[in-house]
């Protein structure tokens, strides 16, 4: 359960990004954040990453203080999230299959169980046959799908996606969205940021909108 | 350990850190030979101090000190003199008495070896020193001059203090009454070893900061070159450990290689060396290690120049 109490994030520069949040995401939710371009929803999730800190407020993430985490515990923390970003971060020195296994080389995961698992997560994208491309070599959407692919590889028990279909096309989109509703029926929490509104219709899940950094729709 | 830290993240920091190697190479060439030559140059020095410190002992030996006899103690148990205590009772002859007095002698602290010249063999040495002009003895008594111990010095008593110690304890022996030495030379090569110790200390400080410097340098080049992969690396939820160890595998492994470097650096200065430095001066870059000691201190040297720079830049640039 990820809970936020009258959360403020204003950047240094003084922009206020999130003004007096609070929110309550349940353990194996499927929540979509939406809202126009520069509302916060980025914001938002990265501080429940714990990329950003916000500047007032109080989390609880599964009961514990998140704020209160030592940050040498960060990264086990960062092991249980599976996040696609919008700007994906894939390293463009390495291949896509590399990518996806740093994912698991992180946590400790052997090469030959690795390997399986990341043959697996690009069969789900539908991007076997590129796995020794590297990021640069493929389209956007490709792009995109291989920062699926790395986020869903670990099977984290949260996974924040932003904008993830803003890349694709409508039907990879809705393939993607799909494939989402599965790891979340498998118990894993999703947490999507999109202004993409034939998609949120189109699901039905519980939809938190952000405007100029409020809600709109508490709960 | 860090969770999420098991025995494949060892494998794969050797791994990656392999491949960084190869994806560094000239960088890491480029510390490695750095870490080579300051080697190299701090092994010179190393081998001349220990070359001329084990002259030292030699020369050491020609550090005479000589102990003059005093006159008329050969007079019996009457004499005022006496003679050396634990000499057995009744009048010594000269003969035996000279015995004991050598033996009082050999048995001081620091004394290696000692020689009796008698008067006569006194007279004998000066008779040859003076060859050609031997009519300057003419008449002379042969017992004018008097009887001695030649004594050869331990090597570790072959510095000022060590001397005067042994000369103490000379001149408090009964039957001697003087005792000469070369003061002057052994202050004079004491504080030039001195000097020379402090010297290759001081060259060695100089080398290995420098080293480091150089070398955490390099380093900090690369994790500057891949800071966008360390930032993904953190996100995917990469421990400090699995983020650094490479780097530090990395800066082991070009030290291991500067090391090596600077043995065939070393040989191939020896060979050149040995075409231009005159022969009879060559002993003071003859290397005196064992090889197997040489090449493994060498690499171990540079293994934990290469893990300090390494550590010093992570420290420094890498903040996880
Ligand atoms: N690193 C930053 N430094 C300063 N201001 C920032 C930073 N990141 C975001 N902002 C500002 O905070 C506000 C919210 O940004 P955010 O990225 O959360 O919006 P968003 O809802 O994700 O927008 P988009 O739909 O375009 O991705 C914006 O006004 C933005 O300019
Ligand atoms: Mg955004």
């Amino acid at each position: 359960m990820i809970q936020f109490f009258h959360v403020h994030k204003n950047y240094l520069d003084g922009v206020p990004a999130l003004t007096d949040v609070t929110l309550t995401i349940e353990k194996g939710e499927f929540v979509f954040i939406t809202g126009p371009s520069g509302a916060g929803k980025s914001t938002l999730l990265n501080i429940i990453f714990g990329s950003e800190e916000p500047t007032d407020g109080h989390i609880l993430i599964e009961g514990r203080n998140y704020l209160k985490i030592p940050p040498r515990e960060l990264p086990a923390l960062r092991r249980r999230i599976g996040f696609i970003f919008q700007d994906f971060k894939l390293i463009n020195t390495k291949t896509v299959f590399e990518n996806v296994a740093l994912s698991l080389k992180v946590m400790g995961v052997g090469p030959s169980e690795a390997r399986k698992r990341v043959l697996k997560a690009l069969s789900y994208v539908r991007l076997q046959h590129r796995a020794n491309f590297k990021p640069l070599s493929l389209s956007g959407g490709e792009q995109q799908r291989v920062a699926v692919a790395r986020a869903l590889v670990k099977e984290p028990a949260i996974l924040l996606a932003d904008e993830p279909t803003g890349n694709l096309d409508p039907d990879m989109a809705i393939e993607m969205m799909e494939l989402f509703k599965e790891v979340n029926s498998r118990g894993t929490t999703v947490i999507v940021a999109t202004h993409d509104k034939g998609m949120i219709e189109k699901l039905s899940k519980r939809t938190v909108t952000l405007a100029s950094g409020r809600l709109l729709i508490p709960h | 350990m860090p969770s999420g830290f098991s025995s494949f993240s060892l494998y794969y920091a050797l791994t990656d850190a392999l491949g960084n190697l190869r994806d560094n190479l000239v960088t890491s060439l480029l510390s490695a030979l750095t870490v080579a030559f300051s080697l190299a140059i701090f092994t010179v020095f190393l081998v001349v101090f220990v070359n001329l410190n084990n002259i030292a002992a030699t020369w050491g030996e020609r550090t005479h000190v000589v102990a003059y006899v005093k006159e008329g103690i050969k007079t019996g148990p009457s004499g005022t003199a006496g003679w050396p205590s634990g000499t057995a009772g009744g009048p010594p002859g000269a003969a035996n008495w000279t015995e004991a007095l050598k033996k009082t002698v050999e048995a001081t602290p620091g004394v290696k070896d000692v020689t009796f010249i008698s008067k006569e063999g006194a007279l004998a040495a000066l008779r040859a020193e003076l060859k050609g002009h031997e009519g300057v003895l003419e008449g002379v008594a042969p017992d004018i001059l008097p009887a001695s111990f030649e004594i050869i010095l331990d090597p570790s008593y072959v510095n000022p203090d060590g001397v005067r110690s042994v000369v103490e304890r000379l001149r408090a022996i009964d039957g001697i009454f003087a005792v000469e030495y070369g003061a002057e030379w052994v202050e004079r090569f004491s504080s030039f070893m001195r000097f020379m110790e402090i010297f290759t200390f001081v060259i060695g400080a100089f080398l290995a900061a420098a080293t480091l410097f150089i070398i955490s340098n390099t380093i900090r080049l690369t994790v500057y070159a891949r800071r966008h992969e360390i930032e993904v690396m953190r996100y995917l939820g990469a421990s400090g450990a699995f983020i650094k160890v490479p780097f530090l595998v990395e800066g082991m492994a070009s030290g291991v290689m500067g090391g090596a470097l600077s043995l065939g650096i070393l040989f191939l200065g020896r060979y050149a060396a040995g075409r231009h430095i005159p022969q009879y001066f060559i002993f003071i870059i003859e290397n005196p290690f064992p090889l197997w000691k040489l090449s493994g201190g060498l690499m171990m040297a540079g293994l934990l120049l290469g893990g300090a720079g390494s550590l010093v830049s992570l420290g420094r640039f890498l903040k996880v």
